[in-house]
């Protein structure tokens, strides 16, 4: 499994998505606001789930904000992390 | 008797205003503020997981802040100013410096990023335990002095993602320039998978029953002027 089918499908079962499947999600659409809609406390949970599941950190907002936009832009950073 | 608890409410508020003013022009140094649980701080800061310090709309939690100062470590403030409002910060009347880094809940998701990096970098986050600054999704339903109360869950979702312990914490004025910073209780909550508020309501809960705990030894102290729980739902 590659890490954006991966992402997208932790993203739905530890966000309780039920009502998508990872082919729902578009990979350029906002992650918040429009797109998935996900809203500030689901960033707490995406932060925690992408250490979780790829080992991977998000520091700060400096790093946050532009890894956070889009699931290619969230597997971007993760490749940029190191993890494979 | 009525008239009477809102005199000395109204009384007591007046003159925390009023030494919040003094010790913004004249420094912190005008109050005595005792705290007795300084050791067991500094065993919460050296676990270097961060500190979540919650507190509420209770005694003068600006102007006692700053005996938190041993802690020796930044300090963010979650607060939202809205516009027209005429409440200063302490350190407005005078010429100081804000002693704190703001942190804007209307900013960029809310500022959870911010508050987690600050956590994740062994700082200091304060909150307020008792007042919604988001949408309704971020509040819990819990009893409070014998109603329904909607707190907010964020804090308690956050110290889940970092392992910050959270204080709680209010000031009290004991009369004079005295104050009273208490350490009402540390919430450790763990680390805990998925979205659902109901999660956190145990934690909101604590932090009511504290809450609530010192009103009750203080009900002149508790400086909420208007409904900041109204359900918008039940409109």
């Amino acid at each position: 499994m590659d890490i954006k089918e991966k992402l997208k499908k932790v993203i739905i079962e530890d966000l309780n998505l039920e009502d998508l499947t990872p082919e729902d999600i578009d990979d350029d659409a906002p992650l918040f606001g429009e797109g998935l809609e996900l809203d500030s406390l689901d960033a707490v949970e995406l932060v925690v789930l992408i250490q979780r599941h790829f080992g991977v950190e998000i520091e700060n907002m400096e790093e946050g904000k532009p890894a956070l936009q889009s699931i290619n832009t969230l597997v971007a950073y993760i490749e940029s992390r190191g993890q494979k | 008797m009525h008239l009477w608890h809102c005199y000395r409410l109204i009384l007591t508020f007046g003159q925390v205003l009023i030494d919040r003013a003094v010790v913004g022009i004249l420094g912190t140094d005008y109050l005595k503020v005792r705290l007795d649980d300084r050791e067991a701080l500094l065993k919460l800061r050296n676990e270097n997981e961060g500190l979540l310090l919650m507190t509420a709309h209770v005694g003068n939690w600006q102007a006692t802040m700053a005996a938190l100062d041993f802690l020796d470590s930044p300090v963010h403030l979650l607060m939202v100013r809205e516009a027209g409002d005429i409440d200063r910060l302490y350190h407005e009347h005078g010429e100081g410096e804000c002693p704190y880094r703001i942190i804007d809940p209307s900013g960029y998701l809310g500022g959870t990023l911010e508050m987690m990096g600050a956590l994740k970098k062994g700082e200091i986050v304060c909150v307020m335990g008792d007042r919604l600054l988001g949408s309704d999704r971020s509040g819990v339903s819990v009893d409070f002095l014998g109603g329904e109360v909607s707190l907010p869950f964020s804090a308690y979702k956050i110290a889940s993602a970092t392992g910050a312990p959270i204080v709680i914490f209010f000031t009290c004025k004991e009369g004079g320039d005295r104050y009273r910073l208490e350490l009402a209780r540390v919430i450790r909550v763990p680390q805990l998978v998925g979205r659902k508020a109901e999660l956190f309501t145990p934690y909101a809960a604590e932090f009511a029953a504290a809450l609530e705990d010192f009103c009750q030894r203080n009900p002149y102290q508790y400086f909420n002027f208007f409904d900041m729980w109204l359900n918008t739902n039940d409109e």
